[in-house]
């Protein structure tokens, strides 16, 4: 065994996994601390990666050279591209994965990376907070390291729940991370709770699947990496289903027996992937809910009810399943639950997902506040990056939300936090007309570099697509059309990129996909170059410290509620504060007048002094 | 007209334990430093002093003088507050003994004017505070409703966005995947622009500037200089000009409506149409006061119900050149004097071009409608944002820093 590693990962999850892939693509020595190896990658929920915004950063996160791409394609069983009929900025790309066979690619990434992978249960850091020397494990007792990566998930103090059954683990199966969060709160972090929850599992044979809809995958050559090598040409079909006036009755005859509702549960769960007793509960006047019955794998044995996630007792969920279509005579493998679990508040991490009372602790996954595999993977990347940095001794580094989902999401989640798990969306970018799926390879190519998680071939390869779409943008310029020079005709509008392409002459014979995205970039160009001075002349407020500021319950400028608001999250610029919900333009004023004031009294006293 | 020093108590009347006192333009910190006492330049910059104010010798009272360089303050120009203790009697002395020493007592909302012109208030703001003016003066003023059909179309504005933006990200997952209830949204909103452009449109046609003055001063010929047309029937014969005309000009880009009135002298036929005048009078216009050889308006009324009064020696290419304060040498026959009066002119509040943003945001809805149609709701959704980006601007909402420093102090308590 290793005197002290560079990074360890606590985790096998979505976001462990590309931690510990990032730091040993630096050349760091990596563990990752497992409580169950043999489930470490599990599609925990839904079988399926990608979404809005979602599928945006599965492609971001093979820009930077993650996993969760290229283990995706290797498994895909379906495809859609949502929103196609929306516009290209916000097109959606999302597969229906393989799960079994999905969680076993990324455990042979790993393995093949040089990753050391140990079986063991984390009960705490070890050394002091502002610098820990490794973890404490029960089985192997300390482990040394120069830099932690948090990524734990559901699983700390994590609660199941079921009807009046409730269980301890993070997950249904598993154990839960109770000493670490005991650690966790000794060393006086702010934990919260949130919730979530999943559906039941239903056995295939069961379901009359003659009485769906059916959801065919769409004929494509996309995959979400930019390898373009990895699809496995299997396929296996979706299917929809509605719920009716009988599902939404079982499920208000069961109510009182929610561990949600009679506040068993106390963490507040997603409001935009509601339990069905929530919707049921919102949403009264609708009886049609859409389920997708997706199944679990290449030929699996189970389909995943999406839309179907509750934690009613047993007899509530058979019944309830039971009421669909082509369900009547369904086996429910297994039953959904709920489950709760301790998070970081979004005050103890930092821009670069560094714990702010550590120096060389990073967290990394929902155990920020978020939700979902995609996003999990996200900050996994770049919290592994981090540690590698730390560990080699430079400076982490934070992402601009200009250039990445991945960069407004941490940005939202550090600066401002979340009432309820955090999910991409795509409107959360106020850039959104340039983060698309289409062009993640070049905007973070240059992150890519700089934190050196590039591998020889994926930075040869991204470097080509670079200098291709550099030589398509001289053709743009050159090539003149009805009198038009063909990069002021992408821009006009109503102009589709196809029409552009075939009434080129200089275009021909160009990949096709470098070629759509680079025409993309010029159509929204105009828009993208108007919301980047928007952003810059805003980030005049970045440029104002707010640090002198000892306590803001001084600040006699701005009303209680903003003080209160300011004190607890303590931002470190005006543009900090800005993004604080309740802060109001005149706060800003107040504190920028605060400050003014501040200096000049200062000043005077200076000059008295002297 | 170099703006002057101005002062005013900004707390209302009565004893209180403390009251301010506003002081603006340039030269505002020596005044005070002078009157307490002070050395040179102690209030330069943006400071607060303890001090006393005392004239001739004795003692007034024990004040706080809070300074802002100009730029900085709620006006924009130099500016000081004293805090002062809220007895009538000193707070009346110390406003005689600032006007002793060279200021002179604010008109009704000049500090909001002057805010306005140095660009330190936005149209809807000055409009909201001339309406909390006019309120107390108990009297009925449209400007608030335009204020609150911006404030519908803000609203409006955000719904629409929510729906296209919940279109974009959940109309995979739901049942109605139709763009018909966006539509029908984008419809609506639509309306509330076409209100709001109106509001905007009736509000910048009533920010008049009135020519006034006795028969057979100019007016007229000021007028279609100034309009650059021959709307007005023009001669030397006094009365001529018997029901006023109206004309638009266009200074620094902001469209003012200029009226051209009949003499006011009061006398026979004029008397009537002078009256009409007069009653039109409420508050917002400017009224430039024609006359030769320096007349100030005889009639109250007018001082009284004018927002503000530019007096002007007309004809001064003749034998009326005077060389009084406060009196503008105009001639409309050489341009003595002409571009010093647009300038005055263009300060006119609400005469902010609050139009042409309407009919921005009203086109930019328009395309956004456009864009959800070819489905490009991507687009759609920017242009939007684009609109409520323009409507936050001119309630004062938005990220722009300049545009509410003085907000922070009207939420502060120390505006009007």
């Amino acid at each position: 065994m290793k005197e002290e590693w560079d990074v360890i990962v606590v985790g096998g999850g979505h976001a462990g996994i590309e931690a510990a892939l990032a730091a040993r693509r630096m050349g760091c020595s990596v563990v990752l601390i497992s409580a169950k190896i043999g489930r470490i990658g599990e599609l925990s929920c839904n079988p399926a990666i990608g979404g809005i915004a979602k599928g945006t950063i599965v492609r971001e996160i093979d820009a930077l050279d993650g996993s969760m791409a290229r283990s995706a394609d290797s498994t895909t069983l379906h495809f859609r591209m949502l929103n196609r009929k929306k516009g290209p900025a916000v097109w959606g790309p999302r597969v229906q994965s393989d799960a079994k066979e999905y969680a076993r690619t990324q455990q042979r990434h790993l393995r093949n990376s040089g990753v050391t992978i140990i079986e063991d249960e984390v009960t705490g850091l070890d050394g002091l907070t502002e610098k820990v020397s490794g973890v404490r494990c029960r089985k192997s007792s300390s482990i040394k390291g120069k830099t932690v990566v948090i990524a734990a998930g559901t699983f700390l103090k994590g609660r199941l729940f079921r009807g009046d059954e409730h269980w301890k683990g993070g997950r249904i199966g598993d154990i839960s991370a109770d000493s670490l969060e005991d650690d966790i709160v000794r060393r006086l972090f702010h934990v919260e709770r949130f919730k979530t929850g999943t559906p039941s599992r239903i056995l295939q044979n069961t379901v009359n699947t003659e009485q769906l809809e059916v959801q065919k995958s769409e004929k494509t050559s996309f995959t979400f990496s930019y390898d373009k090598s990895m699809n496995n040409g299997l396929e296996e079909v979706c299917y929809v289903t509605y719920t009716n006036r009988n599902t939404m009755e079982i499920a208000k005859d069961n109510l009182h027996l929610s561990p949600l509702m009679v506040g068993r549960i106390e963490g507040t769960g997603p409001r935009y992937c509601p339990s069905y007793e929530d919707k049921v509960v919102k949403f009264p006047e609708r009886m049609r809910h859409k389920i997708y019955v997706e199944p679990m794998g290449y030929k699996s044995r189970y389909f995943y009810l999406n839309g179907l996630s509750s934690s009613l007792p047993r007899e509530a969920q058979e019944k309830i399943v039971r009421s669909l279509d082509g369900f009547s005579e369904a086996e429910i493998a297994d039953y959904g639950y709920a489950v709760e679990y301790s998070y970081f508040h979004y005050t103890e991490i930092d821009d670069t997902l560094r714990l702010r009372k550590t120096e060389n602790v990073f967290a990394a996954g929902q155990i920020c506040g978020t939700s979902g595999y995609e996003e999990a993977a996200g900050l996994g990347l770049i919290a592994g990056a981090n540690a590698g940095r730390v560990a080699k001794c430079l400076e982490p580094l934070s992402l601009s939300r200009m250039e990445s989902y991945i960069g407004v999401m941490i940005d939202d989640i550090v600066s401002k936090g979340a009432d309820e798990p955090y999910r991409m969306f795509s409107s959360r970018a106020e850039n959104r007309l340039h983060l698309r799926q289409d062009n993640a390879d070049r905007r973070l190519h240059n992150t890519g570099e700089l934190f050196g998680i590039l591998s020889e071939d994926k930075s040869e390869l991204l470097n080509g697509n670079l200098r291709e779409a550099g030589r398509i943008k001289v053709l743009l310029e050159k090539e003149i059309v009805d009198g038009i020079r063909l990069s002021k005709w992408c821009r006009r509008p109503g102009t589709s990129v196809e029409e552009v392409v075939s009434a080129a002459n200089s275009l021909a014979g160009i990949d096709e996909e470098v070629l759509k995205s680079v025409l993309l970039d010029e159509k929204y160009s105009g828009y993208i170059e108007r919301n980047l001075r928007r952003y810059e002349s805003r980030r005049d407020l970045e440029k104002i410290s707010l640090k002198e500021i000892s306590s803001y319950m001084e600040v006699e400028e701005i009303c209680w509620e903003a003080r209160e608001a300011l004190e607890k999250s303590r931002p470190e610029t005006l543009a900090g504060a800005e993004r604080i919900p309740g802060i109001r333009p005149t706060d800003l004023q107040g504190l920028l007048i605060y400050l003014d004031r501040r200096r000049s009294t200062w000043n005077n006293a200076r000059a008295g002094e002297i | 007209m170099s703006p002057e020093i101005i002062c005013a108590v900004a707390t209302p009347e009565g004893t209180s334990a403390l009251s301010v006192i506003r002081v603006s333009g340039k030269g505002s910190y020596e005044l005070l430093e002078s009157i307490m006492s002070l050395d040179k330049n102690r209030l330069k910059g943006m400071r607060r002093k303890v001090g006393r104010i005392s004239d001739e010798g004795q003692i007034v009272d024990e004040v706080v003088v809070v300074s802002w360089p100009e730029g900085k303050s709620f006006t924009g120009e130099e500016m000081a507050e004293i805090i002062c203790h809220g007895i009538p009697r000193s707070i009346r002395t110390i406003i005689e003994i600032l006007i002793k020493h060279g200021a002179r007592r604010a008109d009704p909302g000049e500090f909001a004017r002057r805010a306005f012109v140095n660009g330190r208030l936005n149209a809807v703001q000055v409009i909201a505070l001339a309406a909390l003016w006019d309120t107390e003066k108990s009297r009925s003023v449209f400007t608030g409703k335009i204020e609150e059909s911006c404030t519908i179309l803000l609203n409006e504005i955000e719904k629409a966005r929510e729906a296209v933006e919940g279109n974009i990200e959940f109309s995979e997952t739901h049942l109605d995947e139709d763009n018909k209830s966006i539509r029908s949204v984008l419809r609506d909103l639509i309306e509330y622009a076409k209100d709001f452009k109106r509001e905007a449109d009736s509000h910048e046609n009533s920010s008049r500037v009135l020519i006034m003055g006795p028969t057979n001063s100019g007016k007229s010929t000021l007028f279609n200089v100034l309009t650059g047309k021959n709307g007005a029937l023009v001669s030397d014969e006094p009365g001529t000009t018997r029901d006023g005309s109206t004309g638009f000009i266009e200074i620094s880009g902001r469209t003012i409506q200029l009226c051209d009135s009949a003499g006011t002298d009061g006398i026979g036929l004029d008397r009537t149409a002078s009256e009409a005048v007069i009653n039109e009078l409420d508050g917002t216009e400017i009224v430039i006061w024609m006359s030769e050889g320096g007349m100030t308006p005889p009639d109250d009324e007018v001082i009284k119900r004018a927002g503000e009064i530019v007096l002007i020696a007309a004809k001064s290419d003749l034998k009326n050149r005077i060389e009084v304060e406060r009196f503008l040498n105009v001639s409309s026959v050489t341009g003595e004097g002409l571009e010093e009066l647009k300038k005055i002119i263009s300060r006119v509040p609400g005469s902010m071009s609050l139009s042409g943003v309407a009919a921005r945001i009203e086109e930019s809805i328009h395309k956004s409608d456009g864009f959800i149609s070819s489905r490009e709701y991507d687009l759609a959704a920017e242009i939007l944002g684009e609109a409520e980006i323009e409507a936050r601007r001119i309630m004062g909402k938005g990220e722009n820093i300049e545009l509410s420093i003085e907000r922070a102090l009207a939420g502060m308590c120390v505006g009007k």
